[in-house]
Formats: structure tokens, C-alpha cells, sequence
């Protein structure tokens, strides 16, 4: 029993490793000769063995594998090359501001070729040390790869430093490629004119893989392969399962409600990774309930989950700001839902009748939970009980989570639908 | 609102800390904060060496320790269990129990591995965030950042932090990162930091780190056009009733007791909130008060007991319903017992108590305090192009006439200006106006003022200069109390401008206390 535990274990552990690795995910790109691995590979090459300068832009939705790509291709170049690549690497998130992405690349620059790097520098200065490098480097016939990820934030602004890039690019003496990895299709679009004039049009489409690929990848995923050290007895009853649970029709509907919602590769790569986390341990196999309960938490809707966790007074309000909606008013704050609250229990005599301060506290759960929040950002001086409110949910969300709710009053769901058919 | 930060916030962390220290708190004042938080002991013990027992037997005093979160707990272990993780992220309500169920799981899943723990909202900058997670991790590392200049920007950090685990990595350690109040961040510097935190798993590309994060809101919140590595995420229903009931029960010294209490008190105030902080803070007094005519606490209630106690207890609950916390004066405390011998008729009027206020002033303010406090409101509310008519020459005796005659304005004219007071809330008025009210309403109720006024007056005009000596120290009073506020200064006077914060129920009976007929003044649609 205790040895079955720690092969499944050792298992899950294997299977996590992958599902973790980009490398791995990706390896199918590798093999066949036609994909953006071999585009990319074939366009960097070339410029490090012909010593020229390069620039591409990686495109497509996110989720889709072009940084594992770019990574892939620089892993392979730099086993080729040793020594004659060095590696750039900046990301809009972190470096959209141009003094800062310079010294970045300054940082960067001086960690690779074993350089003090002075923190005091200026811009300038370090703008002047890049271009010095630049061509340093294209003398010693060392190729400098810029990696830039989410480019489209590179191209706000002034654009500076992709200007002063490429515009050292121009030169015969530097030896560079810059790759541009961006979400947005009209990334080059963004481009000044100055910057989009110096920059070659290469551009490589990334498109998300079919259910066809998908479930090939899921293959290569969840497969165990024959020579890990895991006993061999396992690994095959472990891959026969994994089979049969590929065949099963319901798997096709589970694969289908996923990729309905969501087809990129890292959602199915979330998805897997449930399926192994929920591994019956004991046995150490797959079933097709662990891939049930990974889809049903993968599927869940946030807001009717807070909608099922209000109390009933905080559903009163809620009820209560819909009517409101409905009767057209412009806007409203608390006192005017307070109004209304009252009206509604004066005419209907419920023992849900509670104080001022009460209800507030309950609308300050709701504005907690998000459920609903304040229309505007002007008056933050004013009291809360006077700032305008606005409903973040739909009247018909609010109605089915009504309907789900055992102990929700049948009065509220009277108070909801009457005035919805009036 | 503050109101109810106070019992919030003790309840809050001795709920996280342990359910058996929940229900039974009557022994720590409501204001002093457990000087050693629980949450910091938990910490501590997360990120100390845990205590190694057979799996089996660690799971199921886990599972004990958190009541009610069976589905969440398993789920956390199997998530966080061996090293390459996917990001997390642990949502649901306030107090549902995600960070206390997070700190458990992590404390006896792995022997060596370093936690790094980052509440969000006791970090007022980034600034204040980078600096905490950069020494929580240098503090046991070799590295030598505590004497580098600590980064302000999210890139330095995302470097800094890379530096510091590497060094961790490289010796074979899992290194958790958590980030508790997530949802906090999205005030600081319009979201802007957001990004590179919710990204970090793709910044570092360490598969040694382990992302958590915890928060309030609800994932929607954090969608951005940046949004690709989704976190698992794991949610944290609000309890229900039955676990609610488990929770407060937990350890409790009699159980027999308390539950016939639960059983009577739970479900009306489970209808109000369903947070566990603020129910038990709630059933506190009130199981005092259940247990009042019992002489032996140890007592098993038969059916004869449960129904007189019951009895006894009904007002209480019925009061309890309809405020959020109760100031425990003493005053309040008598009032309340004679209220429930009154009848139903008297718990009525307690109901409009804000603050701790009830139907009679329990707090003290001098005379002139409380006229200002009137005038202050009398501005709020009525419009100044009436005060002419209310404070005229006669003292607003004869506003009867004129007061009817603006009740006589066209009815729907009337309904939308109702609403647009109540949307607008109460206006500002410049201290000038709320002088001249002052003076008006004072020279009005002299008469009154002569049996309250102290007799030896010396100057000989009259008591309302008096009166008037202080009133500026007096409005000063009002502000920090904040029953007025001070608003910007009119662009157009220069002056400031005040507002009035009291409800009409607290003006009522201020007015009340003074004899002053308030009513007469207000303006009235």
C-alpha cells in the first residue's frame, strides 16, 4: 500500500514537472518542419552565421506559445553558438519607461560580459554604452539578441528606445536581431514612422491549436513514458487507462465545454493540471472523475457564487435596487433604496423589517463583495449613504440565484418577478 | 463607515485564530487588540519547521482545524503539494476562513520549505511591499540586499526578487510566496502594480516558486487585457447555517446550553449576516443575558427551562437584530432591562439608536453645543432661500402660514425635489449662515434658555452673548467629533463650508433635550 502511494506520488510529481515546463508542452513544434519554431530558428541562424541585423515581431492571442517558442529557439542557438549570442531580455510590463528600459539593457549588457554596472549612469550615457556594445560586439562577430515581450507596450509613447534600438541597428558594424513578442495583431501598426522605417516586416502568426491538437497534446501530456523509473507493471496499467479515458464519449463533451469557453494552450495546461492534482492517490491512476470535478471548478461563475452566499436581508437590497432599476431611475444612493426597502416592507408586513444601521451594514457587504458599487468617482466627500450606486449584476442573475436559494422568502421572489412582467 | 471596525477587526483574528477562542470571548475587552495576533502565530508556525506525523493522521487534524472547509482544504493540499505549481488563488468573502485554511495546509505539507507572507493591506505602497518580501527573504539568506538600496519600481523588484531566490532555489528550497488582500492593490496607482504581481509566474519563470494569492473579490476583478496566467483558483463559500453553528459550538464549556441558546438566537440572525465574526460578536451578550436567571452555569436545560429562558431572552434578540454593536454603558445597560419589562412598545424606539445612541442622550455636550448642533443641521436641510421666512423678525412663530403655502407647489414639482434631496444628501453652508441661525434660535428660546443657563451671568444684555463666546471652539468640538464636517473651500467666497452629518432621528432628540421644537423649523415638502 505504502509502495503504491509513493509510485503515484512519484507519478503526479513526474506529471506536474511537465505540465510546469514549457519546453515540454511545446516539444510537438519542434518536430515538424513547417511550424514558427523552424521560421524563427531558421531567421536567427542565419543572421548569427551571416552576421547581419534582424528584427521580427512574434504575433498572436495569448496563451498560444510564442514565448515558450522564442525560448525554445534561443535554448537550441545558444548550444550551437556558445559564444557568440547574448541575450537581452525586457518586458513592456516591467520596462514601458524608456530610461528605465534602458538601463535595463545596460544591467543586462554589463551581467554578460562581465562589466561593472554603475547605477548612477544617465540615460544618455547609457543609451551611448548600448551603442558602443553594439558594435563592439558586431566586431568580435557576437550577435545581440533582444528579446522584447509585450512589445505593444514598448511602442507608447515617445518610443524612444525602440528608435535608438533599431537605430543602431542601421549600422554595418552591429550584429543584432530584436524579436517582438505582442498579443495585439496591429502591434507594427503602433509603430511610429521613424521607428516602423527601420524595422523589417517580418511578422510570425500564432493562431490557437484546433481540438484536434489539442487532444494530441493532452496525449503527449498525460502519457507516461516507458523508460522513467517508475515500474514498468504501473506505468502500462497507468497508460491504459489514460487511453480508455481518451475514448470515452464523455470526454469529448468534457474537451468540448472546454474549448468552447477557452482554447489556448495554458487553459488546457491549467485543466491538466487539476486533473493530475485530483489523482486518486492510492491507486495512483487517472479516472474520469477527477477530469468531472478539475472541469467543474474550471467552470464556476463568481458572481452567482457570492449571489448564493448573500443573507436575506442582503438579498432584500438587492431586490429592492433592481426595482429601482426598473422603474427607470437615473441614479440612486441609500437613502433612496431605504425608501424603497421601506415601502416594500410596509405594504408587505414581512418580519425582515430591520434598522437603518442594520441595512447599512449589509449594503456595505454587498459593496464589499462587489455585487454592486458606486456609480461615480466624484463626491468621495459626501457620506456613503448619499454617493449614487449601481447594480453589478443583471436582473436575471439575480433571479435564478433567487430560484436557487432554499431559504430565500417567497415574497422576494414575488417582489422580483411582479415587477418584471408589469 | 467606522462603526463597526472595532469588533470587526477583534473578532476577526481571534475567529481566524482558533474557533474554540470564537464563542468564547467574554473575557477580552472589545478594544484591546491580543497583543501576539494569532494570524502571527500561525505565521510563525507556518514558517517553522512543522510538526512530521503519518500523512494520514496530519489530515484529519487538519480537517479538524478548519470546520466547514473539508472540499477547500483537500483541495489546497492537493494544489500546493509537490513542487511545480500553477499560481493559486484562494477566493470568497470576507471571513470565510481562506487565509487560516492557506497557512494551515502550508505548515505541514513541506519540512523546508520558506514562506513569504505579504498582507497587502498592511502595506500602504509598493514601495512598503517590495521592501517586505525583499528582508522576508534576505533575512535567512546569504545575500546581502539589506544593505542595497531598497527598489521602488516594479522592475528593480521583479530583479531584486529574482537575485534573492535563485540563491534560495539553488539549494533546493520551495520558496511560497503569498499575497494576502489582493483586491487592495487595485486602489494603489490606478492598477498599474497590479500587472507585474499577477504576473510574477511568467516574470520569473522559477518553477520552485510557488504563487498564492488571496482575496476578497471575486477573479473578475483581476481580468485585464494583460490576463494570461489565469491562477487555479479555489473558492471559499460564506458557511452555512449548520457550520456556522459547529464553529461556534467548537470547545465550548457547555454545549448542552449553548446549543438550546443557538438553536433559539442563530437562524433570525443568520438571516441578517452570515459572517461568523460578526454572529459571534452578536451572541456574545447575548448568552450572558440567556444565562442571566440561571444561578449554575453547568445547568442542563429540560424543556420547562429552555421555554422561560427563551422568554427572557426574546427583547434581547429582538433589539440585537437591529444594531450593529452595542456600546456596553451602563446607562444603556439599565435602560435595556427596564425595556424588557416594559414591553415591545419601548424596544420600538431603541431601534432608531445610531452609534450607541438610544432614544435619550447618553453622552454629554453642553447647551451651546447642542444648538449649534441644530442650527448645523437646520442649514443642512433647508434651503437658504427660506431662512427669511423661518427666522424673520417673529421668531419663526408665525411660519405656519408661510410654511403652508410652499407645502401648496405643484405634487410631481414636490416629488422630484424630494429626490433630488435625497440623492444630493445634505447641502453645505458657510459659517456666516450657520452663525446667523445660531443667533436666530437662541434669541427664540430664551425663555427656555433662562432655567438652563447659568444664573450668575454678569453680562447684563443678555445670556445669548454667552453663549456666543466660544462657538467657534464649540464648532471645532463638532468637526473632530464628526457630527459636521469641514468641506473644501468655495472657489468663489473663499471660505470653508461645513455640512452636517447627524440623521434627523439624532437632531430630534437632541432637540428633545434642550426643549427647542425643531419641528417647527424644518423645512417640510
Amino acid at each position: 500500500m505504502a509502495a503504491a502511494t509513493s509510485v503515484a506520488s512519484r507519478a503526479q510529481a513526474v506529471l506536474r514537472g511537465r505540465l510546469c515546463d514549457q519546453a515540454v508542452v511545446h516539444a510537438a513544434l519542434r518536430s515538424s518542419p513547417d511550424t514558427n519554431y523552424s521560421k524563427l530558428k531558421y531567421l536567427v541562424a542565419s543572421s548569427v552565421s551571416e552576421a547581419c541585423n534582424n528584427s521580427v515581431l512574434l504575433l498572436g492571442p495569448r496563451g498560444c506559445g510564442k514565448a515558450a517558442v522564442v525560448k525554445m529557439v534561443l535554448d537550441d542557438l545558444k548550444k550551437e553558438h556558445p559564444d557568440a549570442i547574448s541575450v537581452i531580455r525586457l518586458n513592456g510590463m516591467l520596462h514601458s519607461d524608456d530610461n528605465c528600459a534602458m538601463k535595463e539593457i545596460a544591467r543586462q549588457l554589463c551581467l554578460e560580459h562581465q562589466l561593472s554596472f554603475s547605477k548612477m549612469a544617465s540615460s544618455d550615457d547609457n543609451t551611448e554604452f548600448m551603442i558602443d556594445m553594439l558594435r563592439e560586439c558586431g566586431l568580435a562577430h557576437k550577435t545581440i539578441i533582444f528579446v522584447l515581450e509585450e512589445f505593444d507596450l514598448f511602442a507608447q509613447g515617445k518610443q524612444r528606445l525602440l528608435y535608438s534600438l533599431l537605430d543602431a541597428m542601421q549600422s554595418l558594424t552591429s550584429q543584432a536581431v530584436v524579436i517582438g513578442v505582442s498579443c495585439r495583431l496591429d502591434a507594427d501598426q503602433l509603430l511610429e514612422k521613424r521607428v516602423r522605417s527601420r524595422f523589417s516586416h517580418r511578422k510570425l502568426l500564432f493562431v490557437p491549436s484546433s481540438v484536434d491538437s489539442l487532444q494530441r497534446l493532452m496525449d503527449h501530456l498525460l502519457t507516461l513514458s516507458e523508460d522513467t523509473p517508475l515500474p514498468t507493471k504501473y506505468v502500462r496499467e497507468y497508460n491504459a487507462r489514460v487511453t480508455s479515458i481518451f475514448s470515452d464519449k464523455k470526454f469529448k463533451g468534457i474537451l468540448n465545454s472546454l474549448t468552447d469557453a477557452d482554447a489556448t494552450t495554458s487553459h488546457i495546461l491549467r485543466f491538466l493540471f487539476r486533473v493530475v492534482s485530483y489523482m486518486d492517490m492510492d491507486s495512483g491512476l487517472l479516472s474520469m472523475q477527477s477530469f468531472m470535478n478539475a472541469l467543474s471548478s474550471m467552470q464556476r461563475q463568481p458572481k452567482m457564487d457570492s449571489l448564493q452566499d448573500l443573507s436575506i436581508l442582503e438579498l432584500y437590497i438587492l431586490v429592492c435596487m433592481n426595482r429601482l432599476e426598473d422603474k427607470e431611475h437615473s441614479s440612486y444612493n441609500f437613502t433612496t433604496i431605504m425608501k424603497e426597502y421601506k415601502s416594500v416592507q410596509d405594504a408587505y408586513k414581512t418580519s425582515d423589517k430591520y434598522s437603518h444601521t442594520v441595512c447599512f451594514r449589509a449594503f456595505e457587504h454587498l459593496l464589499g463583495r462587489e455585487l454592486i458599487s458606486f456609480a461615480d468617482n466624484r463626491g468621495r466627500t459626501l457620506s456613503l449613504e448619499y454617493r449614487p450606486v449601481k447594480l453589478l449584476i443583471s436582473s436575471h442573475e439575480l433571479a435564478q440565484s433567487l430560484k436557487l436559494n432554499t431559504t430565500c422568502p417567497a415574497v422576494l421572489q414575488k417582489l422580483l418577478d411582479r415587477e418584471r412582467y408589469m | 463607515m467606522s462603526q463597526s471596525v472595532t469588533p470587526r477587526r477583534t473578532t476577526r483574528s481571534s475567529a481566524s485564530a482558533s474557533p474554540s477562542a470564537a464563542p468564547a470571548t467574554p473575557s477580552s475587552p472589545p478594544k484591546s487588540r491580543p497583543k501576539p495576533s494569532p494570524r502571527r502565530q500561525l505565521l510563525a508556525a507556518a514558517a517553522a519547521a512543522p510538526p512530521k506525523e503519518d500523512g494520514s493522521s496530519v489530515d484529519a487534524a487538519l480537517l479538524d482545524a478548519l470546520p466547514g472547509r473539508r472540499a477547500q482544504a483537500m483541495d489546497l493540499l492537493r494544489l500546493l503539494a509537490p513542487a511545480p505549481v500553477l499560481p493559486l488563488m484562494l477566493h470568497g468573502g470576507a471571513a470565510t476562513g481562506k487565509t487560516r485554511a492557506l497557512l494551515l495546509a502550508l505548515r505541514h505539507l513541506r519540512p523546508s520549505q520558506r514562506l513569504v507572507y505579504a498582507a497587502l493591506r498592511s502595506l500602504p505602497s509598493p514601495r512598503a511591499l517590495f521592501a517586505s518580501i525583499l528582508s522576508q527573504l534576505s533575512a535567512t539568506s546569504f545575500s546581502t540586499s539589506s544593505r542595497q538600496r531598497l527598489p521602488d519600481k516594479p522592475s528593480d523588484f521583479v530583479a531584486a526578487l529574482r537575485d534573492a531566490l535563485t540563491g534560495i532555489i539553488s539549494q533546493g528550497e520551495v520558496v511560497y510566496l503569498v499575497f494576502d488582500n489582493l483586491e487592495v492593490v487595485r486602489s494603489w496607482d490606478k492598477g498599474g502594480q497590479l500587472l507585474p504581481l499577477l504576473r510574477l509566474h511568467d516574470l520569473l519563470q522559477l518553477s520552485q516558486v510557488v504563487l498564492v494569492y488571496v482575496s476578497s473579490g471575486t477573479p473578475d476583478a483581476y481580468y485585464s487585457m494583460t490576463g494570461s496566467v489565469e491562477p487555479n483558483y479555489v473558492y471559499f463559500p460564506d458557511y452555512t447555517v449548520d457550520e456556522v453553528r459547529d464553529i461556534l459550538m467548537h470547545g465550548h464549556p457547555n454545549p448542552k446550553l449553548y446549543s438550546s441558546f443557538l438553536s433559539v438566537a442563530l437562524k433570525p440572525l443568520f438571516r441578517v449576516t452570515r459572517r461568523v465574526d460578526e454572529l459571534s460578536a452578536v451572541l456574545e451578550p447575548l448568552f450572558r443575558r440567556y444565562c442571566e436567571p440561571l444561578g449554575d452555569l453547568k445547568a442542563v436545560p429540560d424543556e420547562g427551562m429552555k421555554r422561560r429562558l427563551f422568554e427572557h431572552v426574546q427583547p434581547h434578540l429582538a433589539v440585537a437584530l437591529n444594531e450593529t454593536f452595542s456600546v456596553p454603558m451602563r446607562a444603556s445597560m439599565d435602560e435595556v432591562k427596564d425595556v424588557g419589562s416594559a414591553g415591545k412598545g419601548s424596544v420600538k424606539r431603541q431601534f432608531a439608536g445610531r452609534d450607541g445612541i438610544s432614544s435619550e442622550l447618553e453622552f454629554h455636550m453642553s447647551v451651546s453645543a447642542k444648538y449649534l448642533l441644530l442650527s448645523a443641521f437646520l442649514a443642512s436641510r433647508n434651503p437658504a432661500t427660506l431662512d427669511a421666512a423661518l427666522f424673520d423678525s417673529t421668531g419663526g412663530s408665525d411660519n405656519h402660514k408661510r410654511k403652508r403655502k410652499s407645502s401648496q407647489a405643484s405634487r410631481d414639482m414636490k416629488d422630484t425635489i424630494v429626490e433630488e434631496m435625497l440623492m444630493k444628501g445634505p447641502g453645505t453652508f458657510p459659517l456666516e449662515r450657520l452663525l446667523a441661525i445660531f443667533q436666530c434660535i437662541t434669541s427664540v428660546s430664551e425663555d427656555i434658555l433662562d432655567e438652563v443657563e447659568c444664573p450668575d451671568n454678569m453680562a447684563s444684555e443678555s445670556e445669548t452673548t454667552g453663549l456666543m463666546s466660544d462657538v467657534l471652539l464649540q464648532l471645532s468640538t463638532l468637526c473632530n467629533s464628526n457630527f459636521l464636517s469641514k468641506s473644501r473651500s468655495c472657489p468663489l467666497e473663499g471660505s470653508a463650508r461645513y455640512r452636517s452629518n447627524i440623521d434627523e432621528d439624532l437632531a430630534l432628540k437632541v432637540a428633545r433635550s434642550v426643549h427647542f421644537p425643531l419641528s417647527k423649523y424644518m423645512y417640510r415638502r
